[in-house]
């Protein structure tokens, strides 16, 4: 008898999990960066309005 | 600085304190914790016939019975703890791991003549981990009966390990 | 009273030094540089370890004799459950560094620590349940062992919302830093569940003591998937961590240009918040 459904079922769930921490993080730090480059330009006007 | 360290101190404090009681906790209520009993426990301190208890131990080999009750199996077999045998009865299917010298843990109630009757079977596979080949050439070879006692030391097999590994290769090449 | 200022200067020494060492870390301008640097260190071998390790186990390391195939669900439930149970002795560490020295990115590392350690131990207790089904015949029992893990579960749990929990976030970083202390005896009791209690789970086969009971061609891979499965999970925390400073700053300047903007009359105050932050 296999167990084929729990090995792929525990595989998928790391590997997504993996996938959304990792993208979200990636994501998250990508943004900070942007934002904060926008505030810290000279230009006054441009980095005020940032979200 | 002398705050740090009065906090340094008093964090320190508070955690063997928890630690402490914690541990006393745990050591007053360690007979509970414990997820089974072994069969001579179950005969030093009888349980009350209508509790349910989780007995647990190796199925002794060669006591293993089966028959049909129409589609349900009625199994029977001893379940020992080295120094003491619990016949133990259930109905209905037995997991996949269950066999001849694994450990078990059955869930039931002991009956007024001494058997164990099971309402489920769970098997407890031990911490060994060995490749099938090499379990295989164990028991060939005959230094090994899995019915009948755990594992030899891995260091002891782990070198089969890769010459039945390479044994394999080579006769899928030689298949291929 | 001279004796008695030597012995107030010979005891502060310790939790002097170790702060002065963590200090120098402190400096959220000066994590940002070094997280920077490290973290492509960390990423691109944790997804090559990570691949590696997760190919190896599930299609080249060897069925095991009594469990088959359903052993390969080892190789990412026991990296999880390294995870989770160092994951939280980091937040333990963190929350000691908070409660004794203040340490602003202490208070930063737990916020991100939370989320990231409760994801692996529910993980660790997906995975685990999909291998008792099969192999014990049930998806969960209230043995030592698993009852353990499920504890840490809710501490990264409480942790998590504790130290969300006030408007106020210093209040919330020093009760969440006590929680998270506390927590930590929960570590030694994971450990040693299964040699102190009979339990369904069985006992560890790598320990620091013995040689493994593990076959050497299951050990390899699972040894490369642990490795690979830490070094993303720092990874994941660095970058967590660069941008939860990031966002601090951001949030600080927009403070400061608000100051500015809202009145030129409170410039002095806004000067005095922006000195107050840097």
């Amino acid at each position: 008898m296999t167990h084929l459904p729990y090995i792929v079922t525990a595989y998928g769930l790391t590997i997504g999990l993996a996938i959304i921490l990792g993208g979200g993080a990636a994501l998250r730090l990508r943004r900070a960066r942007a934002r904060l480059a926008a505030l810290e330009r000279p230009s006054r006007t441009g980095g005020a309005s940032a979200p | 600085m002398t705050r740090k360290s009065r906090r340094l101190w008093l964090v320190g404090g508070c955690l063997i304190g928890l630690g402490t009681a914690t541990a006393l906790t745990l050591s007053a209520f360690s007979s509970n914790i414990v997820f089974f009993m072994a069969p001579s426990q179950v005969h030093a301190h009888p349980p009350a016939a209508d509790r349910t208890i989780r007995l647990g131990g190796m199925v002794v080999a060669g006591s293993v019975r089966q028959q049909k009750n129409g589609d349900t199996p009625v199994n029977q077999f001893n379940v020992t703890d080295g120094q003491d045998a619990v016949t133990v009865r259930y109905e209905g299917i037995l997991p996949d791991l269950f066999r001849e010298g694994q450990s078990v843990v059955a869930i039931g109630t002991v009956l007024a003549d001494g058997s164990f009757r099971a309402s489920e079977v769970l098997a407890k596979h031990d911490e060994t981990y060995m490749p099938k080949e090499v379990a295989e050439a164990l028991r060939r070879s005959g230094k090994w009966d899995p019915r009948y006692g755990k594992a030899p030391d891995a260091a002891s097999w782990n070198a089969m390990t890769t010459s039945a590994t390479g044994q394999d290769k080579a006769a899928s090449q030689h298949g291929s | 009273m001279g004796e008695n200022e030597t012995v107030l200067n010979a005891t502060p020494s310790l939790a002097a030094r170790t702060g002065n060492f963590f200090h120098r870390y402190a400096n959220p301008g000066r994590f940002l540089r070094l997280g920077a640097r490290l973290q492509p260190w960390l990423t691109w071998p944790a997804i090559l370890l990570s691949v590696a390790g997760i190919a190896w186990g599930l299609f080249l390391s060897p069925a095991d004799w009594q469990q088959g195939d359903s052993v390969r669900i080892m190789y990412v439930h026991v990296p999880a459950a390294w995870l989770a149970s160092s994951g939280y002795m980091g937040l333990a560490i963190c929350s000691l560094l908070s409660l004794v020295w203040r340490h602003p990115l202490a208070d930063l590392a737990a916020v991100e620590i939370g989320p990231v350690g409760a994801s692996v131990t529910a993980i660790c207790l997906a995975t685990g349940s999909l291998w008792g089904k099969p192999m014990w015949g049930t998806w969960w029992v209230w043995d030592a062992r698993l009852t353990s893990v499920l504890v840490l579960f809710f501490l990264y749990l409480g942790h998590i919302a504790l130290i969300r929990a006030f408007d106020e976030p210093q209040r919330g970083y020093r009760a969440a830093a006590i929680l998270g202390l506390a927590g930590a005896v929960d570590l030694p009791i994971i450990k040693f569940s299964v040699q102190w209690w009979n339990t369904l789970h069985q006992p560890d086969s790598i320990t620091l003591t013995a040689a493994p009971t593990m076959s050497t061609a299951m050990l390899w891979p699972l040894l490369v998937c642990t490795i690979g499965f830490t070094l993303g999970f720092a990874a994941i925390l660095v970058a967590r961590l660069r941008a939860a400073v990031m966002e601090s700053r951001v949030r600080t300047a927009l403070a400061m240009r608000r100051g500015r903007a809202d009145s030129h009359d409170a410039q002095d105050s806004g000067q005095d918040l922006s000195g107050a932050v840097a």
